[in-house]
């Protein structure tokens, strides 16, 4: 059930409404939740369907669920469950939404009936992301069998298998590979693993380009606890697909839980350069990064021991622009096209926040 | 293969060769092997698993070769050697935080204000140590820091403190000194024990100088057994069967003090308290646990040292049902599981078990005490047998322990 949240100088705005009627500007200090739905569990994955206006999103019940911008009042809706066990990434696309799973699987499922159209056994071990290429006609995954897949997007066929990251951490126990991302035009591949290696990749010749280690990402601690924890949670490519944002958490000081700070880092991907760290004292993991489409605002949220975080830097000025605390720890977010709300999901369930209460132009 | 396999199908073995004599008698002495998985291990993603469930997370069981027992797919080597293995899986210890948990399942008794009790380990060492050994009665390897502890001895004495391993795989100072050979070690030595004994000629007070006699000869003992703590003295192959990590070659040392007659060895692998990102931890972890356990018990086995070795894997508590916001398990007693295989152990037997979500024991719930005592009559100790505390007499047991006689031969 839709609650709406007290809020006590700006009117509550429902999810998704304001946006034609009221013209807002994006104004990061301004981020107020304005609307949440609960879910039981945790939702990993989220996707938007644009032209509905509506939300999918997924994760350890297994099931999606919808959330309806256009209602009244909206609420959210449980809607299939396809996959057999948490799902962690789903993408909308022609009416479709694709979804990837710990069940190893990748599902095409119609959004408006629910039926399911296509399962493929993709890869052996978790299936931690994916994403559409631009134009829609292909998908690439990762897991932790390691390897990259791209997919035809329409006909679930293989095209490609890249085969890079190591198998075993250092220390020799076992790694992950939690993120891809691909550049604006399509002709890139960014995918980043547990002990901080990020490999970017041509997507027609499968040919490995670039390689960016970004270690501080991963913590092993070889005293106190003997384990680690980290890893690279999630990667985009700017809007001029020049700059990559590497997420996650700093150097962990006690890794049994994510007690460290949190952290982008933006890199120059084709000379392997680090360009600038973003990071703050908040205690908390990254597990989605994005662009502003504006080029100069990343955003990131995550959660961890100083509780939920969506953080906002400003990477001209390279500075923390603000961080909000949503409720609980956050695992993805989605912009709406006109990118004055947010739309997140994690612990508890839906999240929208409203990026300014100040319409355009007022005084 | 398990059975009627032979010491010589792991590439032989340096220890054995170079203690022939003990090669009949260590088929008699009971040893016991203490894993502790130092800040409490997940039970779902170990013995107990509740796949498919919300409460289950996201890893699948497996079937083992134990019928209608499944364990975690993070231990499909465990899950082949379950007719080895036994598991207890309905503890209910209630107590939730580290050190008062440990000190319960470690004792197999809840503090009492007049009463230091030993832990488990130290009356182990105590009944099982042979009489005029040169060798420690129990060697603790704990080489993580975090909720690190050192086997209390409580009214039993310093006497019967373990020999700590905390900052290397080795004892420290036992080196000869510089330009100090062997033989003239050897020489001095013998100098001392016919000084000693000359003293002691016709004295009052003559075990005191027994006891000095018999503390020096621990430590020329400690000094002759320095290789059995070198695991490089293993073949090659049997290193690499064990692996590289921290915890397999410990549990490699372990097995090599066991089998020089060492009566009881504890390997700590800290630490498993994930509040934050327990599968990610124990993707981590228990694979690991799998290997070298696995590797371990199939080694004891092939040298014929399984049947008179208990090994006892425990936590000081399990990890809550419920998954946390931060994708972690909290620290749980309620309903939580251990194992055991080896001496007096009925391999394949599982006791117990939790209800549908593993949120509470549905059937057998056994405590800390059940446990000790379990322990204690694997290894063919007398639960009745009385320690003194000052003048108070002691049962090795608590009174009113029940051991688990479905888990023993």
């Amino acid at each position: 059930m839709l609650k709406e949240e007290k809020e006590k100088t700006h009117p509550v705005v429902p999810l998704g409404k304001g946006d034609k009627e009221n013209p807002m500007t994006f104004d990061p200090t301004k981020a107020k939740l304005s609307a949440s739905c609960e879910v039981p569990g945790i939702l990993f994955g989220l996707c938007h369907d644009t032209q509905g206006n509506k939300l999918y999103a997924a994760g350890t019940d297994w099931s999606v669920y919808c959330v309806d911008l256009n209602a009244e009042k909206p609420t959210v809706e449980k809607r299939w469950t396809h996959h057999e066990n948490y799902v962690s990434a789903l993408a909308f696309l022609d009416g479709v939404i694709i979804s990837s799973g710990f069940d190893r699987r990748i599902i095409w499922t119609s959004a408006d009936t629910g039926e399911l159209v296509r399962k493929l056994e993709a890869h052996d071990g978790w299936i931690r992301d994916l994403a559409v290429f631009p134009g829609g006609e292909r998908l690439a995954s990762v897991g932790d069998d390691m390897l990259v897949k791209i997919w035809d997007a329409k006909t679930g066929d293989l095209i490609k298998t890249l085969d890079g990251h190591d198998q075993k951490t250092p220390q020799g126990y076992a790694t992950a590979l939690y993120a891809v991302a691909i550049t604006p035009d399509g002709k890139h591949i960014a995918s980043g693993d547990r002990i901080g290696k990020v490999l970017i990749w041509e997507t027609d010749s499968g040919k490995q380009v670039s390689e960016i280690h970004a270690p501080t990402f991963y913590t092993y601690d070889p005293q106190k606890r003997v384990r680690s924890i980290g890893g690279i949670r999630s990667l985009a490519f700017s809007p001029d697909g020049l700059s990559l944002a590497i997420a996650g958490v700093g150097t962990v000081t006690n890794v049994d839980g994510f007690v460290g700070p949190c952290r982008v880092e933006l890199w120059d991907w084709q000379t392997s350069k680090h360009t600038f760290t973003a990071q703050d004292k908040h205690k908390a993991i990254l597990n989605h990064v994005a662009f502003h489409p504006n080029e100069s605002l990343v955003i990131a949220a995550g959660g961890g021991d100083s509780g939920g975080i969506l953080a906002f830097w400003d990477t001209k000025k390279e500075q923390l622009i603000h961080k909000a605390k949503p409720k609980g720890h956050l695992q993805q977010f989605a912009l709406d096209p006109s990118a004055k709300h947010l739309h997140a999901v994690g612990h508890g369930g839906f999240q929208t926040w409203t990026m300014s209460g100040v319409p355009e132009g007022s005084p | 293969m398990l059975a009627g396999s032979t010491a010589l199908g792991v590439g032989g073995l340096s220890i054995a060769n170079e203690l022939p004599a003990a090669e009949a008698l260590k088929k008699q002495q009971k040893r016991a092997l203490f894993i502790w998985l130092a800040g409490g291990a997940s039970q779902f993603e170990t013995w107990d698993p509740k796949s498919s469930l919300e409460t289950g997370g996201p890893f699948r069981s497996i079937p083992t070769a134990v019928t209608g027992y499944h364990v975690c797919e993070l231990m499909p080597k465990l899950a082949k050697l379950m007719d080895k293995i036994a598991v207890v899986r309905s503890l209910n210890t209630e107590i939730t935080a580290h050190a008062p948990a440990a000190d319960l399942i470690s004792t197999g008794r809840p503090k009492e204000p007049a009463l230091n009790y030993p832990e488990i380990g130290v009356i182990l060492a105590k009944e099982l140590a042979a009489r005029e050994s040169k060798l420690p009665d129990y060697v603790s390897f704990f080489l993580s820091t975090e909720g690190r502890r050192r086997p209390a001895t409580g009214f039993l004495g310093g006497s019967h403190a373990p020999m700590l391993l905390e900052n290397s795989m080795r004892p420290g100072d036992i080196d000869l000194p510089a330009g100090l050979s062997d033989l003239k070690h050897k020489e001095r030595e013998h100098l001392r024990e016919l000084l000693s004994s000359e003293f002691a000629r016709g004295r009052v007070g003559g075990e005191l100088v027994k006891g000095y006699n018999s503390a020096y000869a621990k430590v020329r003992g400690l000094m002759q057994s320095d290789h059995l703590f070198d695991i490089e003295q293993e073949p090659a192959a049997v290193r690499e069967r064990y692996g590289r990590t921290v915890f397999g070659q410990q549990c490699l040392a372990a097995r090599r003090l066991l089998e020089a007659g060492v009566p009881v060895v504890k390997v700590a692998r800290g630490f498993w308290d994930s509040h934050h990102d327990n599968f990610e931890s124990h993707r981590e972890l228990v694979p690991d646990f799998d290997h070298v356990l696995s590797t371990l018990l199939l080694d004891l086995d092939q040298r014929g040292l399984l049947e008179s070795t208990l090994v006892i894997v425990l936590s000081e508590f399990g990890r809550t049902p419920k998954i946390n916001k931060d994708v972690g398990r909290d620290h749980y007693a309620a309903a939580w599981s251990c194992a055991f295989a080896g001496c007096g152990i009925k391999g394949g037997a599982i006791h117990g078990k939790t209800d549908a979500d593993g949120k509470t024991v549905a059937d057998g719930e056994a405590n800390a005490a059940d446990i000790a005592a379990t322990i204690y009559q694997a290894a063919g100790i007398d639960l009745h047998k009385e320690y003194h505390s000052g003048l108070r007499p002691v049962p090795i047991a608590k009174e009113d322990a029940q051991p688990i006689d479905e888990i023993l031969v």
